[in-house]
């Protein structure tokens, strides 16, 4: 009801803004606005900014009545914890843990984007190679990754080798299968709309299917990052102790219950960082959609 | 009329899928300037044989011939199609050119702004296409058609998806670019009566499943607004008799021959 006062002076934009695309702001705002269409853009920004951080402040109060609860040593408060990731960060050992961490995750998540993006989209583009291994890329993808751990240790040993492998096998299968589904789902009208122009497979395949699949792509990128932390803290608890993942595993086997919840807090800031900056570049690459994202083809998981 | 020269003809032009028959026996030619209309309801293949005619598919038989030769995609036609098909992730300036590849990027650029004045979008040239309303996307099309010059438009209902209003606008506009001096032979696909009336020379009357020649009709250069001139409303109920009579010798209509007499 706050917020209410600040809708009148944004509502002339909106209006105007919705005769050049019909209905895209005034549909955005009646899903989200509940019933008050004329929601200017911005101050349901503010609005929403504010709810935000009142839940945090929910969270927080809820785990300092739980922290005092539980008995001691099993849990900590916001407090305690902040505390202990003063302390780790003072003594050096947090931020170094967190820079093998993103070592890690990063080239692995990186090379699985690249790579997974190519052939995928290879995939795609030559019906044979496509249609050869896509049955193993599902198989593949089915399979528990972790199960490959003991396997890529015996052959790897226990070092940033194996890490990455693990890391960029799993955040690896779902680009290849969202930019190989991008690929084929490429709009047989527009197809035959290049064709009519007298463009030939490569314009065809530059200019019509690539772009088409981009959104895929970078679904696919998105899903590929949240499995890759997952698989740089496996991989970090089943190799070599080491990053994040150590230290999880020294704090936890050792009940020390604020440092632990540190790490935790870090991984999730990691893990909401690379979430963001990938919903940017979506943001960017995709800014030919309306905001309703009308054109936005379906995500496949 | 004895010094116009032959832009396309189509001639005993038979064309199937799967075994079934969807074009019979079409014959028709078109001469610069002039706009054909191809007039039939649904299932007569009007979309193949726009296909045929821009060189997409061969015939089963028959000939198509574009300038004395078979017809190439974007060699000579460009296809108006009737959900504009413009490409989401490229602006309206770069969709248009997009149909001008050969060309050398400050030529292109000059001819994608002539034909963005020429169907009065320039001051849109930057705006993607989603921020586009139905009629100017439609525009945006035709001019990506007509960005490479070509000797035939080859329109597949493009105007069916506007709302009466921009539908008029666009078929005024048509006629307008059309007109002018080199303008393209039109071959113009649709089920509207009152369209064909407004914008042919001359009328096609297909039938449905499979698609022959059921009528040629001539129309009158209209002065003024065709719809007051006396002549139309002949014309439009002589129209409207043939296409009523070929949809209903078709065996696999919705409707049936006793319905005829329901009706005043």
């Amino acid at each position: 009801m706050l917020a209410r006062a600040q809708v009148l002076p944004d509502n002339r934009p909106m209006g105007e803004r919705s005769t050049i695309a019909p209905g895209s702001g005034e549909s955005r705002g009646s899903v989200s606005g509940g019933g008050w269409p004329g929601r200017g853009k911005r101050s349901e920004a503010l609005l929403v900014a504010a709810l935000r951080l009142g839940f945090l402040a929910l969270v927080l109060l809820v785990w300092t009545l739980a922290a005092r609860a539980a008995p001691p040593g099993l849990f900590a408060s916001p407090l305690a914890v902040a505390r202990a990731g003063q302390g780790m960060l003072a003594e050096g050992r947090l931020l170094p843990a967190v820079a093998a961490s993103l070592t890690v995750y990063l080239t692995g998540t990186g090379l699985a984007a690249v790579l997974g993006g190519v052939l995928g989209l290879a995939m795609g583009t030559w019906r044979l190679l496509g249609r050869t291994l896509d049955i193993y890329v599902l198989a593949v993808a089915a399979t528990p990754r972790v199960a490959f751990i003991p396997l890529i240790i015996v052959a790897l040993g226990l070092g940033m080798q194996a890490k990455l492998l693990v890391v960029f096998l799993g955040a690896v299968m779902p680009v290849i299968l969202n930019a190989y589904a991008g690929v084929r789902a490429a709009d047989q009208e527009l197809v035959e709309m290049a064709q009519a122009t007298g463009a030939g497979r490569a314009r065809i395949l530059a200019h019509v299917v690539l772009p088409g699949a981009v959104p895929y792509l970078i679904a696919g990128i998105r899903i590929g990052a949240a499995i890759g932390l997952i698989n740089t803290i496996v991989a970090e608890l089943y190799t070599a102790i080491g990053g994040l993942g150590g230290l999880l595993a020294i704090y936890g086997s050792r009940f020390r219950m604020a440092e632990y919840l540190a790490v935790v807090v870090v991984l999730a800031l990691i893990g909401a960082t690379v979430t963001e900056g990938l919903r940017l570049v979506e943001k960017r690459l995709l800014r030919w959609r309306d905001s309703d994202g009308r054109n936005l083809p379906g995500e496949r998981r | 009329m004895a010094l116009t020269h032959t832009l396309l003809s189509v001639s005993g032009v038979s064309h199937g899928f799967a075994g079934a028959a969807v074009l019979e026996g079409i014959d028709l030619a078109l001469n610069r300037g002039e706009v054909l209309v191809v007039l039939g309801p649904s299932g007569c293949g009007k979309s193949t044989l726009l296909r045929l005619l821009a060189g997409l598919m061969r015939p089963d038989t028959g000939e198509v011939l574009l300038n004395g030769a078979a017809p190439r995609p974007g060699q000579g036609s460009a296809l108006v199609f009737q959900n504009y098909r413009l490409l989401p992730w490229k602006t309206l300036r770069d969709n248009i050119a997009f149909a001008l590849p050969g060309l050398p990027a400050p030529e292109r650029a000059a001819r994608v702004d002539e034909v963005l004045a020429l169907v009065g979008l320039s001051r849109f040239a930057t705006l993607w296409p989603s921020e586009l309303s139905g009629g100017m996307k439609q525009r945006a099309a035709l001019a990506r058609a007509l960005a490479p010059r070509p000797d035939v438009l080859l329109m597949d209902e493009p105007f069916a998806a506007l709302d009466a209003q921009a539908r008029e606008l666009m078929q005024d506009e048509l006629l307008r670019l059309v007109r002018r001096a080199g303008g393209p032979g039109v071959v113009f696909v649709t089920h509207s009566v009152d369209e064909a009336l407004v914008l042919g020379n001359r009328i096609l009357v297909l039938t449905p499943r499979p698609g022959r020649i059921a009528a040629r009709l001539p129309v009158p250069l209209w002065q003024g607004d065709p719809r007051a001139h006396p002549d139309y409303a002949d014309l439009r109920a002589k129209l409207w008799q043939v296409l009523r009579s070929a949809v209903l010798n078709d065996p696999n209509s919705d409707f049936h021959r006793g319905q005829e007499t329901g009706r005043p």
